[in-house]
């Protein structure tokens, strides 16, 4: 497709100015008649015994509506594992669980009366550290599991894991090996805007709920169980999501706020929304986990990886999200990143009583691409070896399959690594203090199955002024969905982007989709929405052959009239018209074999009023598909499975600069390249990579949530910090390479969470690189890099005392 | 956020009524600290009286002293170019302070009444000497800026007393400086900042004022490592000398933004880069 009219043009997305200017209603603007607002009333203890919750003196302040407990609404189990539950009931395990929550005609009075609610508690002895979770006889953070079988251990039942080749010897047999340990942080998603949900049910007991969520459909499922739960079985419900300030991994789930807004428009019939501010937002919703990963890595003479053993445990918290399978994402970079026969991995999360964890872009990746890439670098340094050589000579390729059983079609990272290394002038001489670095990545590119259907589907409509409206049931959260949708749909029909309007997501009038996860949106939704096209081009074809003739002529007359000496061609139109010989451009439906008389084109317009006004043959053209992609779920317990259709490959590097008597680290400048298959829409295509870019660096240098025996210390901007533009206000090159995925829409990649992934590796192996120490632990902080610094001359001067 | 009323009067004389009818009030000016407060629930006044309105409060002045309304904005302040090419400690502590909305609100006055450990324009301007003027119903006063912190959150002013000014001296011939200050991130509370100012002829320290944020319960001048600098030809191992002692001037906290320790080197480093600036710097 390489006479693209639209896709491959930068055109500002279709929500940007309404963005701009203000205009945009998010869930902060939703009003309700009647409306009330919810409010939770939280843990104030990490593990303990719920005594007594006293909720009278909420209940008698003027304005409060409803007070829920656990104890006076049915029992709501949420969580992908059962384990957790919309009002927590017997013993809380972590600081942010929802005891109790109030109804009001304001947020000021619900905000007094949660704070009237006493609950009386018995402190138990908690767990805080895996060590602490696994050690023996450590207190339980869940007594028993779902189906009420008493548990033994902390440790969660999910099990991943993969082995394939033969280690030992692979190890024995390795010219160099390295081994490490290395660690990442809890990280907060930081969206702009905070989680909220508006709840109504009517009369009949059917569910509206707007919510903040990136998984509609499956969130219509997990309300309709709590309906259920509520006695209202088989009454609909509908999940509308409106304009998203970001989402990053938080919509992933389904919320204990969001069964709670339920429970309260049930218990007082009227709409309820709960809106978190910032400080709930940081303290009571889950951040990205954080990992601590044990890493091995071999090669032989010539620097061809031999092995990789991978071993991650990782701090789940107090219940379970999809966020504890962020390991069926790491098996991806463990398994195929590079070319690596012998692989040995293992994951296990582990309760305990710290804030749950949940999903965050990038889903585990980073997590392991993290150790991979800083071991790498130290793997070469033992080897004599360029880092940038190393990988050059492990470098995936088109065609193979991996040790997981990945399939490679398209593969770029050879392109990217070659792009990094020379935009970073890899192997110039530097300063002092400065440094370079790189890493690369792998990520599914064509979306990644984690259900049995990995699917979505697309509607078109047209109506009688040539507007096409499309219904998709993913969710456009910030990352520019609609953009890559409308210019696909404008595209695929001939006609101008401004034709195409998205509709707002709606699982009522949009049809399913598993979900806006795994960088899938634009990949699924324009491979179904071509599909789609497909049929619509077929639907008004066929009806043009019918109405095409009568309107050519019509034009004809006209335009004789306005050009008295015009001549037209002989030319046999009846002859011309066949279904299969129109096309539609430029907004016109044209014939293949006719001349190109200006009367022989029809607007799309014209054209779809006569298809519909046609008497009882008349007909309005909507067409509908759903896209599911080729691809298998994996085992996870094997970690084998081609999970993608495509992949998606990039490489990032850094020249950063290291203040020694500071430890303070200067990114000087950043390259990011990308394989994205091919380039949708090139200005959200660099808002990608830039926001994956900036919140990388903010995982390497800055961002972590810090807590203290399960409270968290930080829960605020002013303490929990993200990049400002100060920080970044190095250049950024981006490169984007095209590789025509066959399976991609106009050959295009998933690109939403690359971004993030390379990032720490990179720029601590620029660190490493310009003062000669290695952190591995995120984040890098100046604190971190002194004291390895302080260490590394410790070390140099003992060695000078000890040499007479 | 509980209620509260709020007034706004014109004059100081109306201000002092207001302060002493209603106990429990509290004054106002460019609210970025207050209001934050407010917000968290850490404070719940029952009214404010904002300071908004008497003009006399914010003056900038420059004439055989400098006087510096304590309504002046950091953004004023940073806009005003004689005050800050007089006084470029002034510019370098103004200019990475918050953002432009909050340089806009955020007032002098307010940042040294509020008496955080890591106030900017606190170091730079104890390095200046600077001397506050005080008034109140029993009439008004003036004390060196160095007497005025009592400890965090805590001043000189007695109850409904206002600052109205902060009085400097002329720089002086030979005058040299510089503010150097760390945090995590572009917007963040200082980590540690240090303040030089001093005279420099002939090779010669003099007047040598050295004032650090962020390390001690109060900002504070590092005496000792004045007293080291005083009258000395800046010659090697003077400022190692001198960033060592002031290690053991300061009390630095470990919190979650950093650990005492690291606060401490921090401080010995900015002391020796912020004189050794201040001595190279052209003028
Ligand atoms: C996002 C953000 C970023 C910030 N960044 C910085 C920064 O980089 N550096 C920094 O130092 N600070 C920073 N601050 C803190 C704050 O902006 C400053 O301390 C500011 O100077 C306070 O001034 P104000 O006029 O807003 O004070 P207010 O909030 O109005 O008052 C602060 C205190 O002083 C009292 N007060 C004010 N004026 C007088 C007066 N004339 N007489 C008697 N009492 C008075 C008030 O009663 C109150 O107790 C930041 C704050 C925010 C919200």
């Amino acid at each position: 497709m390489s006479d693209c009219r639209h896709i491959g043009k930068a055109r500002p997305r279709p929500d940007a100015a309404d963005k701009a200017a203000g205009r945009t209603l998010y869930i902060n603007d939703l009003i309700r008649p009647g409306m009330l607002h919810g409010k939770v009333k939280f843990s104030e203890h990490a593990h303990a015994r719920i005594v007594r919750i006293d909720t009278s003196r909420a209940e008698r302040l003027p304005g409060v509506r409803a007070v829920v407990t656990a104890y006076d609404t049915p029992e709501i189990r949420i969580g992908f594992l059962n384990d957790n539950f919309a009002l927590k009931r017997d013993k809380v395990r972590q600081f942010r669980d929802e005891v109790a929550a109030v109804a009001a005609i304001d947020p000021d009075i619900a905000a007094e009366a949660v704070d009237l609610i006493d609950v009386e508690y018995e402190p138990l002895p908690g767990v805080f550290t895996l060590d602490e979770a696994m050690a023996q006889g450590a207190p339980l953070v869940h007594e028993m599991d779902a189906r009420g079988n008493p548990l033994t251990t902390n440790e969660l039942s999910l099990r991943y894991g993969h082995e394939s080749g033969d280690l030992a010897v692979a190890e024995r047999a390795s010219a160099h090996v390295v081994e490490g340990r290395f660690s990442t942080q809890l990280m907060q998603q930081s969206c702009l805007g905070t989680a909220g949900c508006l709840a109504e049910l009517d009369m009949s007991g059917n569910l509206s709920i707007w919510a903040r969520t990136q998984i509609p459909f499956l969130a219509q499922r997990d309300f309709t169980q709590a309906l259920r739960a509520l006695g209202l079985p088989g009454r609909n419900c509908r999940v509308i999501v409106p304009a998203l300030g970001g989402t990053f991994g938080t919509g992933l789930d389904t919320h204990a706020y969001e069964y709670i807004a339920i429970v309260l428009a049930h218990r007082t019939n009227r709409p309820v929304k709960i809106l978190y501010n910032r400080e709930e937002e940081f303290a009571n919703l889950s951040p990205r986990q954080s990992a601590e990963v044990e890493i091995a890595q071999g090669c032989d003479r010539e620097g061809r990886l031999t092995f990789r053993r991978v071993r991650v445990r990782q701090d789940n918290g107090a219940y379970g999200s999809w966020g504890a399978t962020f390991p069926t994402v790491m098996l991806l970079p463990v398994t195929s990143l590079y070319r690596v026969p012998n692989v040995s991995f293992d994951a296990r999360l582990v309760y305990t009583n710290n804030t749950y964890c949940q999903a965050m872009r990038g889903y585990g990746n980073p997590e392991v691409t993290w150790p991979i890439e800083s071991n790498l670098d130290e793997l070469a340094e033992a080897a004599s070896i360029d880092p940038f050589e190393l990988r050059m000579r492990n470098c995936n390729e088109p065609g193979e399959t991996t040790p997981m059983g990945l399939q490679v079609t398209t593969c770029g990272l050879k392109e990217c690594m070659e792009a990094t290394a020379a935009k970073l002038d890899w192997g110039a001489e530097r300063r002092a203090r400065r440094g370079v670095g790189m890493a690369s990545l792998i990520h599914v590119g064509g979306s990644g199955r984690i259900y049995r259907s990995d699917g979505g589907g697309v509607i078109l409509k047209f109506d009688d002024f040539g507007q096409i409206n499309v219904s998709y049931g993913g969710v456009e959260m910030g990352q520019g969905l609609h953009s890559a949708l409308s210019l696909t749909v404008a595209e695929a029909l001939g006609v101008s982007p401004d034709k195409v309007t998205i509709n707002p997501t709606d699982t009522g009038t949009c049809p399913w989709d598993v979900g806006t996860h795994a960088s899938r949106g634009a990949f699924i939704a324009c491979n179904a929405a071509l599909a789609a096209a497909e049929k619509a081009r077929a639907q008004i074809f066929a009806a043009a052959e019918e109405v095409f003739p009568r309107l050519a002529l019509q034009n004809l007359e006209r335009y004789c009239v306005q050009h008295p000496d015009y001549r037209a061609p002989t030319f046999d139109l009846a002859a011309a018209v066949k279904a299969d010989r129109f096309e539609l451009a430029d907004g016109q439906i044209v014939l293949r074999d006719a001349p190109a008389e200006p009367w022989l084109k029809v607007d799309l317009d014209r054209l779809l009023r006569a298809i519909h006004f046609r008497g009882s043959r008349g007909e309005v053209i909507t067409a509908s598909a759903f896209y599911e992609p080729q691809s298998d779920l994996p085992d996870w317990q094997k970690g084998v499975g081609n999970m993608s259709a495509t992949y998606a490959y990039g490489a990032q590097g850094a020249e950063v600069e290291v203040d020694e008597e500071t430890g303070e680290v200067r990114i000087v400048r950043m390259v990011a390249a990308h394989d994205v298959g091919k380039v949708l829409n090139p200005q959200t295509l660099a808002g990608q990579a830039y926001g994956g870019l900036t919140q990388g660096v903010g995982y390497a240098l800055y961002e972590e949530i810090l807590t203290e025996q399960g409270r968290i210390l930080n829960p605020s901007f002013t303490d929990y910090k993200i990049p400002t533009i100060r920080e970044m206000s190095f250049p950024v090159h981006l490169e984007f390479i095209e590789t025509d995925d066959p399976a991609g829409p106009f050959g295009a990649k998933g690109v939403g969470e690359p971004g993030l992934v390379p990032t720490a590796p990179a720029i601590a192996n620029a660190i490493y690189d310009a003062v000669g120490v290695r952190i591995r632990d995120l984040p890098i902080t100046p604190e971190k890099v002194l004291r390895a610094l302080d260490a590394r001359r410790a070390a140099s001067a003992g060695k000078q005392t000890s040499t007479p | 956020m509980t209620p509260f009323d709020y007034h706004r009067p014109e004059t100081l004389a109306e201000a002092f009524r207001i302060a002493g009818e209603i106990p429990g009030a509290r004054y106002v000016a460019g609210g970025t600290d207050v209001l934050v407060r407010i917000r968290s629930g850490r404070e719940r006044p029952n009214a404010l009286i904002s300071l908004g309105r008497i003009d006399t409060l914010a003056r900038l002045e420059l004439g055989s002293v400098t006087r510096i309304g304590a309504r002046a904005t950091i953004g004023q302040v940073l806009d005003h170019p004689e005050l800050t090419s007089a006084y470029p400690l002034l510019a370098q502590a103004a200019r990475p302070f918050g953002s432009t909305q909050v340089r806009n609100l955020a007032t002098v006055g307010g940042n040294l009444c509020n008496a955080s450990p890591a106030a900017d324009m606190a170091p730079v301007l104890l390095a200046l000497d600077a001397r506050v003027e005080i008034e109140g119903p029993q009439g008004t006063r003036e004390v060196p800026l160095d007497a005025f912190f009592k400890g965090p959150g805590q001043t000189d002013l007695a109850p409904r007393e206002v600052l109205t000014t902060i009085v400097l001296e002329p720089p002086g011939p030979d005058a040299r400086s510089c503010f150097l200050r760390k945090s995590r991130v572009g917007m963040d509370i200082a980590l540690t900042s240090v303040a030089a100012h001093l005279q420099l002829a002939d090779d010669r320290l003099t007047r040598v004022r050295i004032a650090a944020g962020a390390v001690a319960p109060c900002p504070l001048r590092l005496r000792a490592v004045e007293d080291l600098l005083e009258g000395r030809t800046v010659e090697p191992g003077l400022l190692d000398e001198a960033a060592r002692l002031a290690a053991s001037e300061i009390a630095p906290i470990t919190d979650i933004r950093a650990s005492a320790n690291y606060r401490r080197r921090l401080t010995r480093t900015l002391v020796r880069r912020a004189v050794a600036a201040a001595c190279e710097e052209s003028r």
